[in-house]
């Protein structure tokens, strides 16, 4: 025993156990550090989320917190920013997931029926044209050639991912308010999902179909997305233009017809007649929407068939393009797609120029001298990313905004100080005689918002 | 580890490399044994080799891909804060300061504009002339919804949601029922901001609109919960002005918050811009503001101490010029013109299960008003939470009542998820008979052009 312990073999022992137990040790912390860097060690979490909070530790916590905010998922935010318990008056750190109740079950859809908007509806013109009769008071004319409009655009019901994106969708809802109060049209404002389907871009159809078959009343819908924005004040539609269409869109039939190009039409602002016509277009324009694997290979379909489309799902301006490209015979005639004005403006070439075109023209022309809509296709103020600069687009839609704005407030002798400013000057000092001020464009009480006077 | 194996050569090998560590050693070790060790030296540095680079992995990242994301995601930071800082910031970059404007002089009576003394004539003569934009359309006075927030972004995101849900909530009962809204964002008056911004606001819609019979103001943080009810406007014909209160509280007590001037209505006559010339002098900022706020804490019940707002100081003119104005103000206290939120929110389930929209009372409160919440500022009177998850719930509960033209309800108060209540059919019409508020079903009127 004692042999074993002390002596030669002693030595050679400890060292072969020493060289043993360094090769165990060097597994061990091998597996330790596997399993740590996978799936992490209790409150101490992945080394990613320890290297994040070990910069925030050497950074200031307000300035780092508000930009994750912006564009990290809120899971990380409600772990990372930690709740100041003893302020619960302040809504600085607020998370909206707290309050939000999500609750029930979304409609499970039949995967072997396909996707239909409602019950077949074959029809809605007699129904309509018989509950006009009986309704005199919900006339569908408001005018000699002034047919009943409603302006439906609309949002999530919860906040966006975009710390100013509110802010502008409040400002694009008082552009619209505006608009529609001096043209006489009503505004209706989307905060739901009618369709878990139909859930993005397509969000629009089941509305639309909705809103048309509940107010008979309403002779033209007008959708409009909610990141355009109204810049003439003074354009009136020309409704009489569009008595023989029912769908009138922003686009060139070249572009649609010939090239079928993906952009040849943009259905972000356009207007449908309440009609069995645009009822079975919405029905043919909807199949390509349901999300999902539906939607994905309709994508592919689209991307091969149209010019220079990028790859992604099926949006339902390409899918619009598509059926009137195939369809021209069955849908063609009554589409009217319109490009002597702006119905749809691109903002990136308009922005730039309103300086010039304030110096140059006047509002009421409604094209690229003065235009009516400026969209901000893809900026997205209200996600997490746009497809064009942040700067860019925000600075871009606040002097859209003011450009508007700059005609409501000329009506009450005010503007802007610059394109770019909130703030507001006097144009025209106040009088005692205030009835006697005529505003320059003729908006305080414009043609187009005058009453029928009775014969009396 | 083949411990066994090596361990005769090893008795052999061990004394001969810590006796000589050296070249000469190496002729007399024999190959195997030699290999044997290489491995084992090889093994543990693997292994070595493994475990920084699994550390390295961990912590740094070796892939290429995340390093890139991670910069992308740096610069986006880096410059969303930067735009946000600046759109918050209250300096305008191209806007010189004005330095031209003088100081207010504190002797002269600040004035909103010049004085009119003939605008019931002026008005009148004004609509004869213009007889397509008449004061009663479809046999209803025409009324003008006033409304408005701050030009800038909210102190927190959170702010401008629930401002444009309220704005949604407005517009909402003003299709229903035939209103026009203005939306303000501009500072009119750069020495009446705040509270104070309606009244040369009010004037000036006054002015310029004599064809709008009634300017309805209400505040951003009140919401319409009672989408049917409509404002009883003939019982107000020999009125000026119509406000929530109570008499008891506004003679009697003197309570600050005897009046609320968060939700009222301003008949289009001379009277009003009268009261809104006596109103004004205690608003303007500065130093004018201050001293007229000690007067009111003074003279008002359980008003604390702060600078003179809009409320306060209407209250205060119609308490000490009580036989001047109050023959033509309607204190009304019947239907919720405003109702103050904390004693309704709770009660929304209560109120679906026994009564009805159409009420306007504390049993369907017409208006609920989110006074003391602030969400467009830093910091409240009240927890957050309970005002935000309260302001979701109000606006919810109104909502269901818009959307039950279309067949679907909010899944609960605090969802912003709906629920289908109704089928699609093929037959919608009877539906929307029953269903619209704007028919006469419901008792109110018809159209509007």
């Amino acid at each position: 025993m004692l042999d074993w312990c002390f002596g030669p073999q002693w030595r050679w022992r400890l060292k072969r156990f020493f060289r043993n137990g360094k090769v165990t040790i060097l597994c061990l912390l091998l597996t330790v550090i596997v399993i740590r860097g996978n799936l992490g060690a209790g409150r101490f979490g992945t080394p990613q989320q320890d290297f994040i909070e070990i910069r925030d530790h050497f950074y200031s916590s307000g300035h780092r917190s508000e930009p994750r905010r912006v564009l990290e998922e809120a899971q990380t935010t409600a772990t990372a920013t930690t709740t100041n318990d003893g302020d619960s008056n302040s809504y600085e750190q607020f998370d909206i997931n707290k309050i939000l109740v999500d609750e029930g079950e979304d409609e499970k859809p039949d995967p072997n029926k396909p996707y239909t908007l409602g019950p077949k509806i074959s029809d809605w013109d007699e129904q309509r044209a018989e509950w006009l009769e009986k309704n005199p008071n919900f006339p569908n004319f408001i005018g000699p050639n002034k047919p009943r409009v409603l302006l439906v655009t609309g949002s999530s019901p919860k906040p966006c991912e975009n710390q100013v994106g509110d802010h502008y969708l409040l400002k694009s809802i008082k552009n619209k308010i505006d608009y529609c109060r001096l043209h006489g049209v009503e505004v209706f404002y989307n905060m739901a999902l009618l369709d878990a389907e139909m859930a993005g871009f397509w969000a629009k159809l089941p509305l639309i179909r909705k809103l048309l078959l509940s107010h008979p009343e309403v002779e033209f819908l007008w959708w409009m997305d909610s990141d355009a924005m109204f810049t003439d004040m003074a354009f009136e539609v020309p409704w009489d233009r569009y008595k023989d269409h029912n769908f009138v869109m922003h686009g060139w039939d070249e572009m649609i017809y010939d090239q079928k190009n993906w952009i040849g039409l943009n259905t972000g602002s356009f207007l449908l007649r309440n009609c069995q016509w645009s009822l079975d277009i919405l029905d043919a324009w909807a199949p390509m929407g349901p999300k999902g694997k539906v939607r994905e290979e309709a994508g592919k379909i689209l991307t091969r068939e149209l010019k220079d489309r990028p790859v992604f799902e099926a949006d339902d301006q390409s899918a619009m393009v598509y059926l009137l490209a195939t369809q021209r015979d069955k849908w063609g005639e009554k589409v009217y797609l319109e490009n002597a004005y702006y119905l749809h403006g691109y903002w990136g070439i308009l922005v730039d120029r309103y300086e010039e075109m304030m110096e140059n023209y006047h509002p009421g022309l409604g094209d690229h001298r003065w235009p009516l809509v400026t969209h901000f296709v893809g900026c997205k103020p209200c996600g997490k990313f746009g497809d064009y600069s942040v700067e860019r687009c925000l600075k871009q839609m606040d002097r859209a905004f003011n450009f508007g704005d700059n005609q409501i407030l000329q009506i009450y002798g005010f503007t802007h100080t610059t394109l770019a400013s909130r703030r507001v000057k006097r144009t025209r000092n106040e009088t005692s005689n205030p009835l006697e001020v005529k505003d320059e464009l003729g908006l305080l009480h414009p043609a187009f918002k005058a009453v029928k006077v009775s014969s009396s | 580890m083949g411990h066994d194996t090596g361990t005769p050569e090893k008795r052999r090998a061990l004394p001969t490399t810590t006796a000589n560590g050296g070249r000469a050693t190496t002729a007399r070790v024999p190959r195997g044994r030699q290999i044997h060790r290489t491995f084992n030296n090889i093994k543990i540095t693997v292994l070595c080799g493994l475990v920084t680079i699994l550390v390295l992995r961990g912590y740094i990242g070796l892939n290429l891909g995340t390093s890139d994301a991670d910069a992308v995601n740096r610069h986006l930071i880096e410059e969303t804060n930067r735009i946000l800082a600046e759109i918050r910031s209250d300096k305008e970059p191209d806007d010189p300061e004005d330095q031209s404007e003088s100081e207010i002089n504190p002797n002269v009576t600040y004035a909103l504009g010049p004085k009119i003394t003939n605008w019931d004539q002026e008005r009148k003569v004004w609509l004869d002339q213009n007889q397509q934009f008449p004061s009663h359309v479809n046999g209803k006075p025409r009324i003008l919804l006033v409304t408005g927030s701050p030009p800038g972004p909210c102190d927190n995101a959170i702010g401008d949601h629930y401002l444009l849900k309220g704005t949604k909530n407005k517009i909402d009962y003003c299709r229903l029922h035939g209103i026009e809204i203005l939306y303000n964002m501009a500072h009119l008056d750069k020495e009446l901001a705040g509270y104070w911004a309606k009244l040369p606001l009010i004037r000036r819609l006054l002015l310029s609109h004599p064809e709008v019979e009634w300017i309805w103001w209400m505040d951003s943080d009140a919401l319409f919960t009672d989408m049917v009810f409509e404002i009883p406007l003939p019982k107000y014909d020999g009125y000026n002005m119509v406000i929530h209160g109570y008499p008891d509280l506004l003679f009697n007590q003197k309570s600050w918050i005897a009046l609320n001037t968060g939700s009222f209505l301003f008949r289009n006559c001379q009277w009003s811009l009268d009261l809104l010339d006596e109103w004004a002098p205690m608003g303007p900022k500065g130093k004018i503001r201050d001293e007229a706020g000690k007067i009111l804490t003074a003279n008002l019940k359980g008003r604390p101490a702060f600078e003179a707002d809009d409320q306060s100081a209407l209250i205060y003119l119609l308490i000490s010029k009580k036989d001047q104005w109050m023959n033509k103000v309607f204190v009304e206290n019947s239907y919720y013109l405003h109702g103050y939120w904390a004693g309704l929110v709770d009660r929304y389930e209560e109120m679906i299960e026994k009564y009805h929209p159409g009420l306007g009372d504390e049993r369907w409160p017409f208006i609920t008003h989110f006074v003391g919440c602030k969400p467009c500022g830093s910091y409240g009177d009240y927890p957050v939470e309970r005002c935000l998850s309260s302001m979701e719930r109000a606006f919810n509960f109104a909502d269901n009542q818009v959307l039950e033209l279309y067949g679907f309800r909010h899944r609960g108060l605090l969802s912003p998820k709906i629920k289908r209540i109704r089928n699609e059919t093929a037959t919608p019409l009877e539906f929307v008979d029953q269903f619209d508020i704007r028919r006469p079903v419901h008792g109110s009127n018809g159209s509007r052009s």
